[in-house]
């Protein structure tokens, strides 16, 4: 899960990595005693998920309460980089001498942590050379680091007790009078642990789409929600603006399959991929909120062979969902694993009782060709 | 020969009372794996199909004497717990099945499995299998679909993913082909074992000809296997796809600062595969391609 910048600074908080006074408004607060708490020059910030949000507006230096009032109001107006803004960072303004970098996170080729330092920091940190940048390995069980970066080792320590996949402080500022302010933080944390943070639970639910979810995608989180270890099982859904259906079944086939729709010039309705072994019930809600987007002219399912997901018993809840839709455009499916012929004919049946378009294909075919049927049915 | 695995491989299974690991150790015997025990604290003297449970892997290892394998399937929370055990009893080679371990627990068994030159797979690793041999985990499935997959022979297969680890057999054998060994390494950020692990290991086996490897985007492995050839430790024919070109469509947003940008630097998809061309990697724009690809090097 990433983190809004209040969030962030508030762990660096915790850690003892200084940052500018701030107060977070939504949009029904009121704004004037907001300010007044902070006063003086701020800096007001829309708090959205992704970067380069100064380039792109979201960032305004007021000087007044009318100006706050203002620069608020278009804030929770305007969508930074497509971008719903839900919170707003009032801050004072912090008088800045120069502009550093500073981030923790894992490197997946040496397979360790590793601290990344630029003494030239700020908004364009990704075109600063390679000689100007410095990275220092971590071993996982340093317990500190030692160096004169400024925050290094709060930052580790925030590091490691909250379970990041990332910290990063950009830019981290040094004032004229020579102290040094986190003045944004960006922390992703590592969802697998959730179970050891159950401070987690406060944090607002958000998409990391860089969009407000759709109904479907909301629809389709309830599926899961209660579950602990398992979520996700009954599948992710991302909304797209194609005109395909999408049900894929497992991870790896999933992107294969996307790689072949997209090559074979067809536009997915939707990304959708389950796995692992999910019962009927959450296979059968999942169809339907796939099966119910308006203006789709095709629904393809394809999965590779599996190992021990029980074909039967998911393609039970697929059934139950088309004979409640009976979808009147073309289906192309396919399937194979664990019990994959009694999956089929239950699918056989549903289409014959409820006269469906479908073409199946079991492991003799694969994934990619059945794109070929797909394209042919869909353009008949 | 295969790699991984011979018919004496002595294989425990950690968790093996839990509804996984019974299931695990059912697909594994009967396929031929030598499993010779469990793990679950609490249980010791239970037996499940019809092989010893103890407390401790160190009890494990006393009465059955040195283990080859050790196969993870206790709970995300006891992950680290059970693979430092298996570390430090001396066991060279662990199977993580188990998804969602965090990833700071990974990177410490990472640590010390590096200190005692301990080979971890995974952690979201399904296992592997060697056709004929045996297999550890249950990639192939049901004894009926394994056999009907699987065939020894002399492709070795590195997978990202699990269902596609059998699609990819399944293709290679639909060629008239067979497998020598093929891998599931997970789709962690942090893999115990990489491509570049396993190339190291198929270069020295004699049955294997030629490699094909289902990548994913994301991650910066494959930039170890240009390395790898560049330096000729991997020489023999290799073919590669690198799934998730569509990821590029997706909405903005699921990274977030710089850190990933600054540490991967030019280590997209494109990159990858024009760094594995230059070193004369075969590149599939399809998996189907794949065993097209890699067919004329079979023998």
């Amino acid at each position: 899960m990433n983190l809004y910048e209040f969030e962030g600074k508030q762990l660096f908080k915790d850690a003892g990595i200084a940052t500018p006074k701030g107060v977070v408004v939504r949009r029904e607060d009121d704004i004037a005693v907001a300010y007044n708490s902070i006063g003086g020059d701020v800096v007001v910030k829309a708090q959205v998920l992704s970067g380069k949000r100064g380039k792109n507006g979201g960032i305004v230096f007021c000087r007044t309460v009318e100006e706050v009032e203002t620069a608020v109001a278009q804030l929770f107006a305007a969508e930074i980089r497509n971008q719903h803004v839900a919170f707003v960072l009032i801050e004072q303004k912090i008088d800045i001498s120069s502009e550093a970098y500073l981030s923790i996170t894992y490197d997946s080729t040496a397979r360790q942590p590793v601290l990344v330092y630029s003494a030239e920091g700020g908004m364009d940190i990704e075109d600063v050379s390679e000689d100007k940048i410095q990275k220092i390995p971590l071993s996982i069980t340093q317990e500190t680091i030692d160096t004169d970066i400024p925050f290094a080792n709060e930052l580790w320590q925030c590091f490691l007790q909250n379970d990041c996949r990332v910290a990063e402080i950009n830019p981290l500022v040094t004032t004229s009078a020579g102290e040094h302010v986190a003045a944004d933080a960006k922390i992703a944390l590592d969802d697998d642990a959730f179970y050891r943070h159950e401070e987690w639970s406060t944090f607002e639910p958000r998409t990391m789409m860089g969009r407000p979810p759709t109904e479907r995608e909301i629809a389709v989180q309830e599926i899961d929600k209660g579950e602990k270890y398992y979520q996700g099982t009954a599948g992710k859904y991302i909304e797209m603006d194609g005109d395909i259906a999408i049900i894929f079944s497992g991870g790896g086939a999933s992107i294969a399959a996307m790689d072949a729709l997209m090559q074979a010039g067809l536009k997915p309705a939707n990304y959708t991929e389950y796995s692992g072994n999910p019962p009927r019930e959450k296979v059968a809600a999942l169809a339907k909120i796939v099966l119910q987007k308006p203006g789709l002219r095709g629904l393809w399912m394809a999965g590779a062979v599996a190992n021990f997901t029980n074909v039967k018993e998911t393609f039970q809840g697929i059934v139950d969902a088309l004979d409640e839709v009976k979808p009147a455009y073309p289906i192309v499916v396919r399937r194979a694993g664990p019990f994959d012929a009694a999956g089929m004919a239950l699918l056989k049946e549903c289409a014959e009782r409820n006269d469906l378009d479908i073409v199946m294909f079991g492991k003799e075919v694969s994934v990619g060709e059945t794109v070929q049927t797909l394209i042919e049915k869909v353009n008949a | 020969m295969a790699i991984l695995l011979n018919k004496k491989t002595k294989i425990l299974i950690q968790g093996i009372t839990g509804k996984e690991g019974q299931r695990a150790a059912q697909a594994m015997i009967e396929y031929g794996s030598n499993v010779v025990g469990g793990v679950r604290p609490g249980k010791a003297g239970e037996e499940v199909l019809g092989k010893p449970v103890f407390n401790t892997v160190q009890d494990a290892v006393d009465a059955l004497g040195p283990i080859d394998i050790s196969v993870i399937y206790v709970p995300p929370f006891a992950a680290k717990g059970a693979i430092m055990e298996a570390i430090d009893a001396g066991i060279p080679v662990i199977n993580t099945i188990i998804e969602r371990v965090p990833i700071k627990d990974t990177a410490i068994c990472l640590e010390a499995a590096k200190k005692k030159g301990v080979q971890l797979i995974g952690p979201s690793s399904l296992g592997f299998i060697a056709p004929g041999i045996g297999r550890v985990g249950v990639v192939g499935g049901q004894k009926q679909q394994v056999e009907e997959i699987y065939t020894p022979g002399s492709i070795g297969i590195i997978s990202r993913s699990g269902g596609m680890t059998n699609e990819i057999a399944w293709q290679v054998k639909k060629a008239g082909l067979g497998q020598s060994t093929a891998v599931h390494v997970g789709g962690d950020l942090l893999m115990g074992t990489t491509y570049a692990d396993l190339l190291i290991q198929f270069e020295k086996d004699e049955q294997t000809k030629a490699v094909i490897i289902f990548g994913e985007h994301g991650g910066s492995y494959e930039f170890e296997i240009a390395e790898l050839i560049e330096q000729k430790k991997f020489t023999k024919p290799l073919a590669i796809y690198i799934g998730g070109k569509f990821a590029s469509s997706l909405p903005e947003g699921m990274n977030i600062g710089h850190a990933g940008a600054i540490v991967e630097k030019g280590k997209g998809v494109v990159e990858k595969e024009a760094a594995l061309k230059k070193v004369g990697v075969m590149i599939a724009n399809t998996y189907e391609e794949l065993v097209t690809l890699i067919k004329p090097y079979a023998n």
